[in-house]
């Protein structure tokens, strides 16, 4: 008993001090985040910092102004298939704007819904498959990135791919410019260039 | 060497070498001063510069995680060899890659800092945010060496000694040149003022060569020239006038003189012949007709005959006394001791002067005319005899003795003496201080002793106290 009594005289002692609610509320917060981030998708390194290089190539190609709607119409990033940042690169882009645009991420069925996206990331392992959304995206400004080994063959346009545990990049310049977009010299300084 | 001593040229010198010194130093210190100022601004402005172009260069690879790339753009930083360190942080702040120039190897900074640039000791460093479209994808590190400054500051210090050799070699030349206008007139003012002052020559005039305070001296000193010539001149002429006038005078003179003494002798001489008739038809008459004249006859004849001695006396001292005046002197060693002897002994031998004694001292040998010097004797010590032999035990001392380059001679009695106060008459002509009656003499005796000595180069003067004796000098040059 006198060992309860000691532990509620020290509470009351603390209660007193300065700022108690809000170290209170303070706790409470750093707890409750924890306990909503043990719920999420967590990618791998590798995927975590595509989902960067992804958001990172917004800021390094430019769009025509015909592929926005109006001024504040968003930069749409769009994901085909299996979606495998988990909502990483949701957080990534969260209050990212490019140019006045917003930038946000779909999550896309087919082809046919991701049109009107800026830049698409294609998780398609299957070639064939890949190569028809190629196809069906011709001539629309939309930045192709994927993981396919012979996605620039496809016409694909960004492919990563990873050398000495490096992730790295490599453009196809032809169907970008095919495609009205204008790629920085700075991102093609660091990537490969791809020759058909 | 003090300042106030050195030539004027040298001062000149001196004195624009320093103004040109403190001037430039001044000017140095100024230029650099601003120099290292505008130097660090523009190096932190440079450095700045580099910073941005760097940095945008490097978005991508920061970007996209290419520390290979990060670090090749890096690397061209080489080409600016006072970059010693170089830098990229991501954006977490985790160092990307680095770069360093030479053997250089320093800790970088672990973490980024704000961005600026600020000096640190010996080398300015700063940080600058890489940014893309206005997000940062990580931070530039850069760190300059100050080699450039010190460079520059080296560059500018030979320029500044080149600066000052120059100037002060262009000094030199231009004290040359303001020479001719300050140093030379001085120079050549004080040659001719030393012309003058050696050569006497007060008719040279100085050279003007400006309407300067120079200028000025110069006409200074030529009016003062000017006035000395007059005055010199004057004064030639009136010496020159006067030593005319001197001359006439002295002609004038000699020929009076010669013409009194012509007059004087041929008087005397003239006197003669008649009193030796008188004389010889007085003795005629006392001889042949002493018997037919009666007593008063006789004393009266006896006056003559005595009378007509006493002019026959007075006559020959005239003729000696005016014959010295043409007489040429002719010096001889003479024993002084023998003279003095021969003329005592002349009054010795008489019984009247027996009872005189006789104190003769050493005499020196000494160069005169000894037949003057004789007469002088003779007159000086016919004097003291006759002027001692009246008193109780006369007594006549004799002596000499040196003074300066003169010897002088006394002859000393105790006879009457006379008043001081007529010594100068003494040696006057036909100046007595006693009567005939009393003392014999013709007053002539101590003037030709003057002449006499003063003819030869000497004095003569006395001392005496009436009824005390007497002492006569005279000095002959040794």
């Amino acid at each position: 008993m006198p060992i309860l009594k000691i532990i509620i005289k020290q509470l009351m002692k603390y209660c007193k001090k300065p700022f108690f609610i809000i170290r209170l509320i303070l706790i409470l917060v750093v707890t409750l985040n924890n306990l909503y981030l043990q719920g999420q998708v967590i990618p791998s390194r590798e995927y975590q910092l595509k989902a960067v290089f992804l958001f990172n190539f917004t800021q390094f190609v430019d769009w025509p102004p015909a592929s926005y709607d109006t001024e504040q119409s968003p930069l749409v990033i769009g994901i085909l298939g299996k979606n495998p940042f988990g909502t990483y690169l949701e957080q990534t882009v969260s209050g990212e704007k490019i140019n006045g645009h917003p930038v946000i991420v779909r999550y896309f069925e087919n082809e046919a819904e991701a049109k009107g996206c800026h830049l698409l990331f294609l998780n398609i392992p299957e070639s064939k498959k890949r190569n028809d959304i190629l196809k069906a995206l011709k001539g629309k400004s939309i930045l192709t990135v994927s993981d396919g080994i012979d996605f620039l063959e496809q016409g694909g346009m960004i492919r990563f791919f990873t050398n000495k545990n490096k992730i790295k990049i490599q453009i196809n310049l032809e169907a970008s410019k095919a495609s009205e977009l204008v790629v920085s010299s700075k991102l093609l300084g660091v990537a490969e260039i791809f020759k058909p | 060497m003090l300042f106030k001593n050195i030539p004027i040229r040298k001062k000149l010198l001196r004195i624009i070498f320093l103004i040109n010194g403190i001037v430039l130093l001044v000017a140095c210190v100024a230029f650099f001063l601003y120099e290292y100022y505008i130097f660090r601004k523009t190096t932190i402005e440079k450095l700045s510069t580099i910073g941005k172009i760097v940095s945008a260069n490097s978005t991508a690879a920061l970007a996209f995680d290419s520390p290979d790339d990060a670090k090749e753009i890096l690397a061209a930083l080489k080409n600016e060899p006072h970059i010693v360190m170089a830098s990229l942080y991501d954006k977490k702040g985790n160092l990307f890659t680095e770069y360093h120039a030479g053997k250089e190897v320093k800790n970088f900074p672990v973490h980024p800092e704000t961005s600026g640039y600020h000096f640190v000791q010996s080398h300015l460093e700063g940080f600058e945010s890489v940014m893309q479209d206005g997000k940062q994808l990580g931070t530039l590190y850069l760190r300059s060496d100050m080699g450039a400054l010190q460079e520059r500051m080296r560059l500018y210090a030979g320029i500044v000694a080149i600066v000052l050799i120059v100037s002060f070699l262009l000094a030199y030349l231009l004290v040359k040149i303001l020479k001719k206008s300050i140093s030379t007139p001085i120079i050549s003012l004080a040659e001719t003022a030393k012309i003058i002052s050696t050569k006497k020559d007060y008719s040279v005039r100085a050279v003007k060569m400006g309407n300067d305070e120079i200028g000025s001296l110069t006409d200074a000193f030529n009016q003062m020239l000017a006035q000395i010539q007059q005055q010199d001149d004057s004064l030639k002429e009136f010496t020159q006038n006067l030593e005319q006038k001197v001359m006439v005078r002295t002609d004038q003179l000699e020929s009076v003189n010669k013409e009194l003494e012509g007059f004087s002798y041929s008087v005397s001489h003239d006197l003669r012949a008649p009193l030796r008739a008188i004389i010889g038809f007085t003795a005629i008459l006392e001889e042949d007709y002493t018997s037919k004249l009666d007593n008063e006859a006789r004393r009266i004849t006896s006056v003559i005959k005595s009378n007509t001695e006493k002019m026959g006396r007075l006559i020959d001292d005239l003729l000696s006394f005016s014959r010295l005046g043409r007489q040429e002197m002719a010096k001889t060693k003479t024993d002084m001791a023998m003279l003095v002897n021969e003329v005592k002994d002349f009054f010795a031998i008489e019984d009247e002067f027996a009872k005189i004694k006789w104190v003769i001292r050493p005499l020196p040998q000494i160069d005169a005319n000894a037949n003057m010097v004789r007469q002088v004797w003779m007159n000086l010590i016919s004097n003291a005899v006759k002027y001692s032999a009246k008193c109780e035990s006369p007594s006549i001392e004799i002596g000499s003795y040196v003074k300066g380059d003169q010897t002088v001679f006394f002859v000393k009695d105790n006879g009457v003496g006379f008043d001081e106060q007529y010594r100068d008459k003494l040696f006057k002509v036909f100046q007595r201080l006693h009567s005939a009656e009393e003392f014999e003499g013709t007053g002539i005796g101590l003037a030709l002793v003057q002449k006499i000595i003063v003819k030869q180069g000497g004095r003569v003067w006395a001392e005496g106290e009436e009824g005390n004796g007497a002492c006569f000098y005279f000095s002959l040059p040794s």
